[in-house]
């Protein structure tokens, strides 16, 4: 297909147009790209249809996309969920707190409505951390009971964890550095061994966090990756 | 040259692009905020699918962090060229779908049902307001209803030929035609205006 010939150029505008325009049928509209590719006469034919019907597009109604596409994104690209401009640690960051402060509300109103619903059993699991991202959706529901050291990590609606990372859970002790859990399987259900008892390890730790990692976990024993997801630890006792 | 409808927005665009092509989050978080809306209503009327609407968005933001140095001030403004590469994916997808699920229907009568998703403005008026530029938006006025019809409804919402037929009931011809002399007209009474590529 020679398509930049001088007695071809209405034919190839008239493509160039439709390619543009989005109503070239599959084979076509390949071929079109493939040619493109080297051809700088094809490229720049469909380059100013593109040109020309670009102002169309700017006056279609915008529609929000779900926070989830930038949190998606800055997760493959390994950048900072959190548009802080903060330096030092993430857990010393106002954003990060403040985006906490509005997660452990609505975990709190989440529970406080699981727990109002009738209930056939006593729960059996009193200790409930439920993790969410800065959208306040509960990613992770981390349960333990005061007599196990087990403690169950559920996964409810955590982004998928892109290939080469991990997951890992902290707690965040009061006034002092986060101290690591373990890492958490991509989906499903978790299970992390407490170093201690419930009471005695989560003494003095009013939440949880999530971090994206190197696979395997932050090899320094400090989160290196960005906070996801946090919790506040709610005792049902 | 027309004016563009969005000349600061492009500006703000054509200065933080080099800044993301050097890595600046900031810069990248700012170009997120000021063009997703616009994207993922693109993406969105085209493929008719969030999840794979999204998918494509999270694609292109990921390359334009990648390729952003690769972005050529001289050859399209930057909303063009984020527009297009929003554009291209979706209508790949969207046309290789349609390969993938090609039927043995006779005489194309068993086209798709389709619904064009409801917008508070329908595709031609969108179609209208677009051209804000005055030489575009006469133009796109002097279009018949037929062809500007048919010309907005691709564009907008990625209609086929065929998926043209049958949304506007009319014969397959008569639709190419339309959309073929849209275009064509389109194109003359830009270049009579002076509507000149930025090349």
């Amino acid at each position: 297909m020679n398509l930049s010939r001088p007695d071809r150029l209405s034919r190839l505008d008239a493509l160039a147009a439709e390619y543009a325009l989005g109503t070239l049928p599959a084979r076509a509209r390949r071929r079109m790209a493939r040619v493109a590719q080297t051809d700088t006469v094809v490229a720049s034919a469909i380059r100013g249809w593109e040109q020309r019907l670009s102002p169309l597009a700017e006056a279609a109604p915008p529609i929000t996309p779900s926070p989830r596409v930038w949190r998606v994104v800055t997760l493959r690209l390994g950048l900072e969920p959190v548009r802080a401009a903060a330096r030092g640690p993430w857990w010393t960051r106002l954003a990060f707190w403040r985006g906490f402060a509005l997660a452990s509300f609505v975990a709190a109103v989440a529970l406080a409505l699981v727990t109002l619903m009738p209930r056939p059993e006593p729960i059996g699991q009193p200790i409930v951390v439920v993790l969410a991202g800065p959208d306040a959706k509960p990613a992770l529901i981390a349960t333990m009971a005061r007599d196990d050291r087990v403690m169950t990590v559920k996964t409810v609606g955590a982004a998928p964890v892109p290939p080469g990372r991990s997951l890992e859970l902290w707690m965040l002790p009061d006034g002092a550095a986060p101290r690591s859990l373990g890492v958490l399987p991509p989906a499903g259900l978790g299970r992390i061994t407490l170093p201690a008892l419930p009471d005695h390890a989560l003494a003095g730790v009013p939440a949880l966090a999530v971090s994206l990692e190197q696979a395997g976990g932050s090899p320094s024993g400090a989160p290196q990756g960005p906070v996801l997801y946090t919790g506040r630890v709610e005792r049902f006792y | 040259m027309a004016v563009a409808p969005s000349s600061d927005k492009n500006a703000r665009l054509a200065a933080l692009l080099p800044r993301v092509a050097l890595g600046d989050q900031a810069a990248f978080g700012e170009l997120y905020e000021l063009t997703s809306g616009h994207l993922y209503g693109c993406a969105l009327r085209i493929l008719r699918d969030p999840p794979a609407a999204e998918e494509i968005l999270q694609e292109a933001y990921v390359n334009v962090w990648h390729h952003a140095g690769s972005y050529e001030v001289a050859k399209s403004q930057p909303f063009t060229w984020l527009t297009t590469i929003v554009r291209n994916r979706c209508l790949d997808q969207l046309r290789r779908r349609e390969l993938d699920t090609v039927t043995l229907t006779p005489d194309g009568g068993d086209a798709p049902e389709y619904d064009v998703p409801s917008d508070a403005m329908t595709p031609a008026e969108m179609l209208l307001a677009g051209a804000v530029a005055v030489s575009v938006r006469d133009c796109v006025d002097a279009l018949d209803a037929g062809p500007k019809q048919a010309v907005a409804l691709a564009f907008y919402h990625g209609l086929s030929h065929s998926e043209l037929a049958h949304h506007l009931r009319q014969p397959l011809g008569t639709v190419k035609s339309w959309v073929r002399r849209g275009l064509e007209k389109l194109r003359n009474c830009l270049d009579r205006a002076g509507y000149a590529r930025a090349e």
